[in-house]
């Protein structure tokens, strides 16, 4: 297990290393000037250089990628562009609450609808649920979030006409709290977010559960006259989980860039919403800590579900 | 006639016993099947199987149709377009309008905002006066074009390395994984959002020389294209290799080694028609998202820009007068659904169709 780990460890830091280096080495070669963007008109030389020094432009890039590597390790995002002396967290750090707040529910909402469909549909297999099922769920796995955003919308505003209701399809309430007009705000995006992910979660566990159920042991379970719930529940499905646990490390990535056009749509102040403006703003620090955040995150789930693979199987720590 | 020309063909280049045998049992089997009545079928290669397993599947030939339909209105659609209809003279500018003018995609009619389907604008027109469905062919265009950009790339080079990386291991091998690993960090368009982010206003300036994808506000469409295959090749060379190793431990490939076959031949006369299947449905599957990722990429405003046209753009000037129009909204994203669905709906068809696994169960 320790060597497992260990493999794992700097595999891990291999791969920080090059994403940090290629959002790094972007940055670097962005073809436009930061601070000449910055001061427009009002152009002087002395004071391009001066900044240009603060902010550490005029290092050569290894010793830039070096510095940047560092702030990284100090939890330091860098310096905004655009706010001149505002660390980037103090901008992003706003929207962070608001975007895990609606990754947290919908993925819980994913799984907890996911899950049983696909029990469902494993245990009717090829009969008219199990296809009907299995059709819907391809498409709206298929479907990007987006479109999903906009038919839930356009049939909010539809039901807003004929009840008189006037629920909000856009902005979002106090992050964390739920008072009933934070929650007017919060369940339609919650809903889109668990509707656009949880056909994913169920394709698999009709899949795995599947091929569990072909396995000997659980011939051998009902040959003994088990109740089928028993078998179901106590021996196949356990098993069937165990690929579930790795892809939902794997799939956090996906969870957070897809909340992107979630927050878009419905105009949530999130993270997403804070990058898309500093890319017109150009202010490069905050996008680049987006995308090193995200992927750091990424990272790390790739390698708690690698170990928690590990944990609950024991035949993968042999190889 | 096949099997009585193969056994020939095969002596000729030296394959020994085993081999000609099972040929010739081949021909005689299909040299009786014409005394045995119209109950024996003539042998027929893999590949024929698979199409016509395909042929039988409504789905996919619905969604065929309906990709086909898509990919002739957006070659096709307007250029005849632009020649139905009347002059019409506009109460804005006091000028007689051409419908060559009215029925393209940029042209902006001042008087005629968020109107609803009629016998001049087909499908309506937006909040500036634009023909919708003129927008909608462009978008349709964009989509399928950087589909096609992005899939050829992948298949170029997920196809060589992977194919590479499997057949000789070795550093190719590592090197494959650890970039896979890097490039998978990123998730979905991630990578995209932060190359047309930093790019984009220079890809503006300098890329828009290029046809097609360079005028018109498309220039960035370089950027989505190539940040999109960047992303996604990797997966194919995953699958490539996968398969590659399994059929580099398969007798004929053994066979071939054995009668002194060299390592090129091997990989472009052996292995490469091998791969045929995988590519295929993996590149088919993958279409989907390479279309989703165009159109979220125009929507967040990094891709296309006006005065062009993307179904994704659309859908975002639609947005901002979704709640006393939504017909504008409406109208591009149950395109875009249509376009996803039948390609990913192929692409599963095709995975039934071609994966012997699951043609035996």
């Amino acid at each position: 297990m320790l060597r497992f780990l260990v493999k794992k460890m700097l595999g891990l830091f291999f791969v920080i290393l090059g994403v940090t280096f290629i959002t790094f080495i972007m940055g670097y070669f962005a073809p436009s000037d930061p601070i000449r963007d910055l001061m427009g008109d009002k152009f002087n030389y002395a004071i391009w250089f001066r900044m240009r020094h603060d902010y550490g432009l005029d290092l050569p890039w290894y010793q830039q990628y070096f510095n940047y590597l560092f702030n990284l390790l100090h939890f330091n995002l860098g310096t905004s562009y655009h706010f001149q002396n505002r660390a980037v967290w103090d901008i992003l750090k706003d929207g962070v609450p608001i975007s895990t707040e609606l990754v947290f529910w919908g993925f819980l909402l994913q799984l907890a609808l996911g899950i049983p469909l696909g029990i469902i549909s494993a245990l009717r297999y090829r009969s008219w649920v199990d296809t009907l099922n299995m059709t819907a769920m391809l498409t709206i796995y298929a479907l990007p979030s987006f479109v999903l955003s906009v038919f839930a919308q356009m049939l909010v505003l539809q039901l807003n006409k004929v009840t008189g209701i006037q629920w909000p399809v856009s902005q979002w309430g106090t992050p964390w709290q739920y008072d009933w007009t934070d929650l007017q705000y919060k369940i339609v995006p919650i809903l889109v977010f668990g509707a656009a992910g949880f056909a994913y979660f169920a394709r698999l566990t009709r899949t795995s559960l599947l091929e569990v159920l072909g396995q000997d042991y659980v011939r051998t379970a009902r040959a003994k006259g088990l109740f089928e719930r028993v078998v179901v529940y106590r021996h196949a499905f356990r098993n069937a989980l165990i690929p579930l646990v790795t892809v939902i490390g794997l799939s956090l990535g996906l969870l957070v860039a897809g909340s992107f056009f979630i927050e878009q749509i419905f105009n949530i102040p999130g993270i997403a919403s804070i990058t898309i403006n500093s890319i017109f703003q150009r202010d490069y620090p905050v996008i680049q800590a987006t995308t090193v955040l995200i992927a750091v995150g990424v990272v790390f789930g790739n390698l708690v579900s690698d170990i928690l693979y590990a944990v609950v199987d024991p035949r993968i720590r042999v190889e | 006639m096949d099997a009585r020309e193969q056994p020939a063909e095969e002596i000729s280049s030296g394959v020994i016993a085993p081999d000609t045998a099972l040929a010739v049992r081949s021909e005689m089997e299909t040299s009786i099947s014409p005394h045995e009545g119209p109950k024996a079928r003539p042998l027929s290669t893999p590949l024929q199987e698979s199409l016509r397993m395909l042929r039988r599947d409504s789905r996919a030939v619905a969604s065929i149709a309906i990709i086909l339909l898509f990919i002739c209105v957006s070659l096709v659609g307007p250029s005849i377009y632009r020649h139905i209809g009347m002059p019409y003279k506009s109460t804005a500018t006091n000028r007689i309008v051409a419908p060559e003018v009215y029925h393209t995609f940029d042209h902006q009619e001042q008087d005629r905002l968020d109107e609803g389907a009629s016998a001049q604008y087909w499908l309506g027109t937006d909040a500036l006066g634009r023909d919708l469905f003129a927008r909608l062919m462009q978008g349709m265009l964009i989509s399928l074009l950087v589909a096609f950009i992005v899939e050829l790339v992948d298949i170029v080079f997920g196809v060589t390395i992977g194919m590479l990386a499997g057949y000789y291991g070795g550093w190719i091998d590592q090197c494959l994984a650890r970039f896979t690993d890097i490039m998978f960090a990123f998730p979905g368009v991630l990578f995209v959002i932060l190359l047309t982010g930093i790019f984009g206003s220079w890809a503006d300036d300098h890329l828009d020389g290029i046809p097609i994808i360079g005028p018109n506000g498309n220039a960035r469409l370089v950027l989505v294209s190539l940040g999109l295959a960047f992303t996604i090749w990797p997966l194919m060379a995953r699958y490539v290799r996968g398969q590659t190793l399994q059929l580099k431990q398969q007798q004929f490939i053994e066979a071939a080694r054995a009668a002194g076959t060299n390592d090129l031949h091997i990989i472009l006369q052996h292995l490469l028609p091998n791969l045929f299947s995988i590519v295929i449905i993996a590149s088919t599957l993958n279409i989907s998202n390479v279309i989703i990722g165009e159109a979220s990429i125009s929507l967040l405003g990094l891709g296309v820009r006006p005065p062009g046209s993307s179904i994704g753009l659309m859908i975002s000037d639609g947005t901002a007068v979704v709640t006393v129009y939504p017909w504008e909204t409406f109208l591009p994203s149950i395109v875009l659904a249509l376009i996803v669905l039948s390609f990913s709906f192929l692409g599963d068809s095709l995975r039934d169709a071609f994966d012997p696994r699951t043609k035996v169960s």
